[in-house]
């Protein structure tokens, strides 16, 4: 302040030099924000209040955009195909969250045992496919059940059990994708659960032990109490993942048979650029956005609790 | 009582490692079906009898059927690719960074409300952006162009968001000692507050690779030619091809779209710990 007063009383045309500089100053965090602002306008604001005017139209992307109230919304109450894509979707939430999270839980606890190089190992192993393409994981999960040459009818067969059509068959391609997501995110959920565990201090685990707790009661009594932020985190976050689900299912099944595995996102890319329903599938995206909404400001909320012991 | 828990820290050890075995099966079928010739593709054993290069061969030559070759344009999706993740993450980071100091160093008109409409918007799935970003770039005709599979990945309020957060730690006397010295805040932003974010915008710069590495859904909606393919879009088309045989060559091509990757993790491994965790618990 004090250099920039000296410097300005010395200048020709004192006045000008201040209120140049002043306008310049007060513009400085503006301009700073203004590349990204511009880009968000354009790219996320814009485009969501179109989304939101959309879902009140009807529009193929050619013709006039044709307002329609709340018919789209009506349609899609009516609509079988989005009632089946909800209960799928939700079924795969529900079920790979809890699941999910169980097995990644007792992942980071055994981890957490072993010797210091073979845990770090193991991390970076089980971490591998939260760094892998989708395309390439689901991919490769292809070539495992499919019927012909997988490499699962092989192990079974072998066990002289009759080999399975894993995708084709309605009872099983639902199972069949759950089960690659679950291995998909074990690493990713038990990394974050491992973080959680050593931010527990080791005195509460000395005194359940200096009070004769077993191991049993350790664990209900200190780790998953103390663990429920954590906890609640990655659950949250995996449920706000699944509701999106879009690659997987498209690329293993395709959202069959039967649209057995067919997603609300699915469905959605379906509706728009398959068959040119703009605004019925933007009617879709702004459900599809209220549900995540809500479950991302649950997550910020909880997040945003201090942990405190 | 010692006895016993080495007894149950043995069995624990080599359940790990008996899992972890199979854990990485899809990744060991990967390998094995990127080396086979086509002969064994359809055989039961899981490691090839005869390992050939002729797969990884295909992805760059084409497929050979007498005189007539099948051009597979695997090159071309590597170099989109390397050219969209390397743009995108040059102008993702010089924006959110001078975005994130002026949140975190300035006080101006509007900032707070700026910054929730950012947090609120963070929470949206692109689902929400997806039909009308398409048909904005339709208009501006920039399908199929490298603007397009680019621009959107540059917003990104998250990146922000753990930016401005580690820029607060910055105490403010170092800044105000360089304004003594006569540095404008472009140069205190570029001189002082860039080279002290440095564990900040390693941590973004690798969440950031990944997603533009991996991403799939927005490449799917806005290129429709096969020489403007990334690599996703290239492994995933590949299925569409009639007539051969490309389970091996598909694993060839999953095989290197996905060796980059690990690579780069393993590297920055502390970096990306880091912001894991620091999702978890510092947001």
């Amino acid at each position: 302040m004090a250099a920039g007063k000296t410097r300005s009383s010395t200048s020709d045309n004192p006045r000008k030099f201040t209120s140049w500089k002043r306008i310049w100053k007060a513009a400085t965090p503006y301009i700073f924000i203004s590349p990204f602002f511009v880009g968000f306008v354009a790219l996320q604001l814009l485009p969501i209040a179109f989304s939101a005017f959309l879902s009140f139209a009807e529009w193929s992307g050619m013709n006039q955009i044709q307002l329609v109230g709340i018919e789209n919304f009506v349609t899609m109450v009516n609509d079988p195909r989005f009632w089946n894509a909800l209960r799928v979707t939700f079924t795969i939430t529900v079920v790979c969250t809890a699941l999910g999270t169980a097995c990644s839980l007792a992942l980071a606890i055994l981890i957490e045992q072993a010797t210091y190089w073979l845990s770090s190992l193991l991390r970076v192993i089980f971490f591998l496919p939260s760094v892998t393409s989708v395309v390439v994981i689901t991919y490769v999960w292809k070539q495992l059940y499919n019927a012909d040459f997988g490499f699962i009818n092989t192990v079974i067969t072998q066990f002289g059990l009759p080999a399975q059509q894993w995708l084709a068959n309605p009872r099983l391609a639902l199972p069949s994708l759950i089960i690659m997501l679950i291995w998909a995110g074990l690493g990713w959920d038990a990394l974050i659960i491992t973080a959680g565990l050593r931010s527990i201090p080791d005195e509460l685990y000395d005194a359940a032990k200096v009070d004769g707790a077993s191991g049993w009661a350790e664990f209900r009594h200190v780790t998953l109490p103390l663990l429920r932020p954590t906890l609640t985190f990655v659950l949250v976050t995996s449920v706000i993942y699944l509701w999106g689900l879009f690659a997987q299912p498209q690329l293993l099944t395709g959202g069959g048979p039967m649209r057995g595995t067919q997603t609300i996102a699915l469905y959605l890319y379906d509706v728009g650029f398959r068959y040119h329903k703009f605004g019925y599938a933007s009617a879709i995206a702004i459900i599809l956005s209220i549900i995540m909404f809500i479950s991302s400001y649950a997550n910020f909320r909880v997040v945003r609790t201090d942990v405190e012991y | 009582m010692e006895r016993r828990r080495r007894i149950l820290r043995w069995g624990i050890g080599s359940f790990l490692v008996l899992s972890s075995i199979l854990y990485l099966l899809p990744y060991v079928w990967m390998i094995a079906m990127s080396l086979k010739p086509d002969g064994e593709i359809y055989s039961t054993s899981l490691f090839p009898q005869n390992p050939t290069l002729i797969q990884y061969d295909r992805l760059l030559h084409g497929y050979q059927f007498g005189d007539l070759i099948l051009k597979v344009n695997f090159p071309a999706y590597y170099k989109n690719t390397i050219i969209i993740t390397g743009l995108s993450l040059v102008l993702v980071l010089f924006t959110d960074a001078l975005a994130a100091y002026a949140f975190a160093k300035f006080n101006f008109r509007g900032r707070n409300v700026l910054f929730w409409i950012m947090i609120g918007t963070m929470m949206l799935p692109i689902y929400a952006t997806l039909i009308p970003s398409f048909w904005l770039f339709s208009k501006l005709k920039l399908v199929n162009t490298y603007q397009a599979l680019i621009l959107p990945g540059v917003i990104d309020a998250y990146g922000i968001f753990l930016l401005k957060q580690y820029m607060e730690t910055v105490p403010n006397e170092i800044l105000d000692a360089a304004t003594v010295d006569g540095a404008g805040p472009f140069r205190r932003f570029w001189a002082i507050m860039v080279p002290l974010s440095r564990p900040a915008l390693g941590t973004l710069a690798v969440f950031r690779f990944l997603f533009v590495w991996n991403d799939y859904l927005w490449p799917l909606v806005i290129i429709r030619e096969e020489t403007m393919y990334t690599l996703t879009l290239g492994i995933a088309n590949m299925q569409m091809r009639q007539g051969m045989v490309v389970h091996g060559s598909q694993m060839a091509a999953a095989f290197l779209a996905t060796l980059p990757v690990v690579i780069l993790v393993l590297l920055m491994q502390r970096q990306f710990l880091r912001g894991l965790t620091a999702g978890a618990f510092k947001a």
